[in-house]
């Protein structure tokens, strides 16, 4: 039978002929078929997930399914699967999944699996976030052997950032803190010698290395981070703390203190008043990299306030020129009596939603991973894995392990300030506080507050959250 | 009465054609190029507009980053599954809209069409504990089932089984036919090339889809489609250095929906014409 | 008899697509509404939701840090959606009659060009122009140059980081709206010209005196679509900008999943999607009531 219609196109005809038809109506009635068998596949096999879990529960001979939320790089999830490829061997009955997502997605994932079966057992967490997570009543608290060992075997002040009203919910692994970078070329270029150790002294600096064309920076002095929460609000803390003030002092917002104006006086003078900081050159994105990391590395940043993990990606970037890179403690301010870097830490917690085999399987791994069983020379497998990525472990006996390679000229500033650093505050609405801070900073160095402004209403604004958090 | 159109106006024209060409291509253009560049190069200022010497170390570094074959087999089931669920509820639903006659018809027709200009932000929150509660979570059942019928669909399918002539579908019921066999025998065949737009459409979407995978999926990388996949790789490829291989990373997520529109874009264009959702 | 065997034909035919319609798109709507008036952590049960009535839009709508970053963000949402509109309208018209009526050849692949942007995923096109934009070794910036125009900013500052990420969306736009033009251009009679180039119309009298008016459905349409695809935009802010510098590209697709998801708060980002989807009602409704007072007229 011949097309009928004169009108349609010839894309039309090709469709219209008989055997088309029925071909086509094979088509889809094949597809039919093959949408059903996979949706019922893809739900039997959640189903399988599920009904394994709890019979393993009941101690048959199953395997107990596991699984570690991360966000650490591709490279270090391989590495840290050659540890649970040990631990599995020797352990037949358990088998351990890693999932990676970005900085960016981690809490978001934590929070929405919150609710969900298919949620990772263990997640590695930042420590800001603990209190929250308890309160939701997501997370396993620590079995007794696994909460005493914490205790015995890390420093009192991380075991304390592990744990909520005195009961411990994870292992401490790694523990940050912020020093001032500096370019050693761009000062000799600018013709000084130390870096500064007071704020005086970094003003000074910074306008000696400040370039400019026009009225464009093409140089910056010192960079003040933007668009990252951690990145903008940590560099400013550890100058808060460098000058005698504190964040949160007995629950309640201390940014109306004199120690904390004249913080954010000394972001003012810098991005502002003597414009030796460019707001353009130290923005960050979704990845904690971006402009504030290029610009440093290629030498148009001569100063910026860090925190130590940021070593790997400042080797990868700057290659041969490295050298050129080194490490001071944070200036101290005028109402401070010595430099105070913030410190913060990550943890590793237990899915109390989790079933009760994959939760005790699970506390098992943890003590595995963090013992020196799992590694070589007296240290853990963690403590491995973080220092591969430049970051400094936190069990005392990896700290003691490391010691050789924790002087490297780099990490040595920040190794010999651990002790004088001071927690970033851990309360209910954390992430929240510091976002709020983080924009008010941000606009501040923006230059749309005078700093006066952006005190007060960082004041009111972390007064509001730590009330709704709280109620 | 001849048309004539004066060569300056021509060549007017084809320049500025050119140039709107150039300017639309740039883009995909810079981000091939910069696939097959090597880290040197694409730091280097002023940027290098073509490689100097083209490399596919890109290519084959974007793999140690994220699971390409296994992203593209979830991308293919996400957009594949999806659009043949969409073809299929929409071809019946379309059907009873176009040809049957029942009380609520209209008003039930005004609430399916209502929910297509519905920012799917608005019932993100609600959508994903209902999926989580279904223990959809972190899988691609979650992905594929919400998304398996949507109004556009039957909206675009409902206009043009309304211009199969209501004869061959009385002549086919005398036949004794029933109505499943109706509508994939008689009527489908007549509304092929809008069933071909309507299938590049949802696939081209479901592919590019990102905010609904990444809320389900919570970072399950086995269930990951590329857009995922691509955004991780961009996270962990952080140094402009590694620029090169998110661009080739990009490039291969690109080429699947670009090559289905290259074949399906005639349909797709008269579809939209024909559809009268353009007045 | 007939037509009881009829409707349950109709019934099993619409049950899939109801079906599915109604408990992923329907019911979630109403619980939208519902959770808007209740304190709910997104982590637990529905059930553990507490009846507040309208504190949430109170926040919304206070002084407090909540209520600014919310109206900050809807600010956002409508500038990026009406800057969107603005350019993308006057160029798929300009794109559109040309590849329409030109009589040069090379049209179709110009057609071609455009609307294979369309079909790139946002994801990639925010990777891409992210670098395009690079202050240093991105190309925008060095082309720039070739005509004495120093180097932008873009992403970096708070006066065109928003702008930018509209530019990202015109491009990727573009070819979809100039196809539906030519969709709409087709359905005008030839005669209709004929006519007017009788009575002396010249080509820019033409388009404004007769094809804009012809077209006013189809430009309507566009403009609808347009707004719904802007308030979507979700990708290149969760990949480049986080909503940053200093907030000025936090739009609501993304604030919501902030506040609702990694924030937890689940009722107060419902009622944020309740004020979002009120104000798009009301916009939408006002496009349609200047359009019948046009018909009007």
């Amino acid at each position: 039978m011949r097309p009928s219609s004169p009108r349609t196109g010839p894309e039309d005809d090709q469709w219209r002929g008989r055997g088309s038809v029925r071909r086509t109506s094979r088509y889809v009635a094949l597809l039919l078929l093959a949408v059903c068998a996979l949706v019922v596949a893809a739900c039997g096999s959640s189903d399988d997930d599920k009904g394994a879990s709890t019979a393993s529960g009941g101690g048959s001979g199953d395997k107990v399914k596991i699984s570690f939320l991360t966000h650490w790089a591709p490279e270090t999830v391989r590495a840290f699967e050659r540890v649970t490829a040990a631990y599995t061997a020797d352990h037949p009955d358990v088998e351990v999944e890693i999932r990676a997502v970005p900085f960016a997605d981690l809490l978001t994932t934590l929070r929405s699996q919150a609710g969900g079966d298919n949620g990772p057992t263990m997640a590695s967490i930042y420590d800001l976030w603990l209190p929250e997570l308890v309160r939701d009543g997501v997370l396993s608290r620590a079995p007794a052997a696994n909460a005493a060992e914490v205790t015995k075997e890390w420093p009192a002040n991380l075991a304390g950032a592990a744990s909520v009203d005195g009961s411990t919910y994870g292992y401490p692994n790694e523990v940050d803190l912020y020093a001032l970078n500096y370019n050693k070329a761009l000062f000799r270029a600018a013709g000084i010698a130390d870096p500064p150790r007071t704020w005086d002294e970094l003003i000074a600096d910074a306008k000696k290395l400040t370039k400019k064309d026009g009225d464009r920076i093409t140089q910056q002095g010192f960079g003040l981070i933007s668009s990252w929460a951690a990145g903008t609000v940590h560099p400013f803390t550890s100058l808060l703390y460098s000058n005698g003030g504190e964040l949160i002092a007995d629950g309640r917002a201390a940014l109306d203190s004199q120690q904390a104006g004249e913080t954010f006086d000394l972001v003012d003078q810098l991005a502002n008043k003597e414009k030796v900081s460019s707001a353009q050159m130290s923005t960050a994105d979704a990845n904690t990299t971006g402009p504030y990391l290029e610009n440093f590395v290629s030498g148009k940043t001569a100063m910026i306030i860090m925190a130590n993990w940021w070593e790997s990606a400042l080797r990868a970037g700057m290659r041969g020129r490295f050298s050129d890179i080194a490490t001071a403690p944070i200036p101290v301010g005028p109402s401070g009596d010595a430099p105070h870097s913030v410190s913060y830490s990550w943890l590793t917690v237990v899915n109390g939603k989790a079933g009760e085999a994959e939760q005790r399987a699970a506390w098992e791994f943890l003590a595995y991973l963090n013992s020196p069983e799992s590694g070589e020379e007296g240290h853990s497998a963690m403590a491995a894995l973080l220092q591969s990525m430049g970051i400094l472990p936190s069990r005392t006996s990896d700290l003691e392990a490391y010691r050789g390679d924790l002087s490297r000229e780099f990490l040595k500033a920040y190794v010999e300030e651990l002790p004088n650093a001071k927690p970033f505050p851990i309360v209910l609405g954390g992430q929240e506080f510091t976002e709020s801070l983080q924009r008010n900073l941000e606009a501040l160095q923006a230059g749309q507050m005078s700093a006066g402004d952006a005190q007060e209403r960082s004041q009111a604004d972390a007064e509001s959250v730590l009330e709704t958090a709280a109620g | 009465m001849t048309r004539r159109v004066s060569i300056t106006r021509r060549a007017a024209l084809l320049s500025f054609m050119l140039i709107a060409c150039v300017i639309t291509a740039f883009p995909i253009l810079w981000m091939v190029a910069t696939a097959f560049k090597s880290s040197d190069e694409a730091l280097q200022t002023p940027p290098v507009w073509v490689p100097g010497h083209p490399t596919t170390d890109a290519f084959s570094a974007v793999n140690d980053v994220i699971d390409i074959p296994r992203s593209f087999i979830n991308s293919l089931l996400i957009a594949g599954l999806t659009t043949t669920g969409i073809l299929l509820t929409s071809l019946l639903a379309g059907y009873v809209f176009a040809k049957y006659r029942f009380r609520g018809k209209n008003a039930l027709f005004a609430v399916l069409i209502g929910t297509m200009f519905l920012p799917p932000i608005v019932t993100l929150i609600p959508l994903f504990r209902i999926v989580t509660q279904l223990g959809w979570d972190a899988s691609l059942v979650g992905v594929i089932v919400p998304n398996l019928a949507n109004a556009f669909g039957i909206f675009l399918m409902r206009q043009f089984i309304a211009g199969v002539p209501d004869e061959l579908i009385e002549a086919a019921r005398l036949d004794g036919a029933s109505e499943l066999r109706i509508v994939f025998r008689i009527v489908a065949p007549n509304v092929l090339p809008a069933l071909a737009a309507l299938a590049m459409f949802a696939f081209v979407y479901h592919w590019n889809s990102y905010l609904w995978p990444l809320t389900v999926l919570q970072g399950n990388e086995q269930a990951s489609p590329i857009v995922i996949s691509l955004a991780r790789l961009l996270t962990y490829t952080g140094s402009a250095a590694n620029t090169p291989q998110v661009m080739a990373g990009a490039t291969l997520a690109v080429l699947p929906p670009l090559i289905l529109f290259v074949i399906l874009q005639r349909f797709f264009v008269n579809t939209m014409s024909r559809a009268g959702m353009t007045g | 008899m007939r037509t009881a065997r009829q409707n349950w034909w109709a019934a099993g035919l619409l049950a899939p697509s109801v079906g599915l319609i109604g408990v992923f798109v329907l019911i979630p709507i109403v619980l939208t509404l519902w959770l808007s008036l209740h304190r709910w952590s997104t982590a637990t049960p529905f059930g553990d939701a507490e009846w507040v009535g309208l504190r949430n839009f109170d926040a919304l709508f206070s002084s407090a840090l909540v209520g600014r970053d919310f109206r900050q963000a809807l600010r956002n949402t409508f500038v990026y959606a009406g800057l969107s509109i603005a350019l993308l309208i006057p160029l798929s018209i300009l794109f559109g009659v040309i590849v329409h009526r030109a009589a040069v050849r090379g049209t179709t692949f110009l057609r071609t060009v455009l609307f294979a942007t369309y079909c790139v995923p946002m994801i990639a096109v925010a990777i891409v122009w992210s670098k395009l934009y690079s202050p240093t070794e991105g190309p925008v910036n060095q082309a720039l140059g070739w005509f004495g125009i120093g180097p932008q900013p873009w992403l970096s500052d708070t006066g065109t980081a928003l702008i930018s990420l509209v530019f990202l969306n015109v491009w990727q736009q573009l070819g979809y709206f100039t196809v539906l033009v030519v969709a709409g251009l087709t359905q005008i009679p030839p005669s209709v010209y004929e006519a007017a180039a009788l009575d002396g119309a010249r080509n820019v009298k033409l388009l404004f005196k007769i094809t804009l008016p012809l077209l006013r459905r189809t430009l309507l349409f566009c403009v609808v679509i347009a707004l719904i695809n802007a308030i979507q935009v979700f990708e290149p802010v969760a990949t480049i900008t986080q909503g940053g510098p200093v907030g000025s590209t936090n739009v609501l697709t993304y604030h919501i999943r902030q506040v609702g998801i990694e924030r937890s708060q689940g009722g107060l980002a419902s009622a944020m999607a309740v004020t979002l989807l009120l104000a798009l009602m009301a916009v939408v409704t006002l496009v349609f009531a200047l359009m019948r007072k046009g018909d009007d007229r």
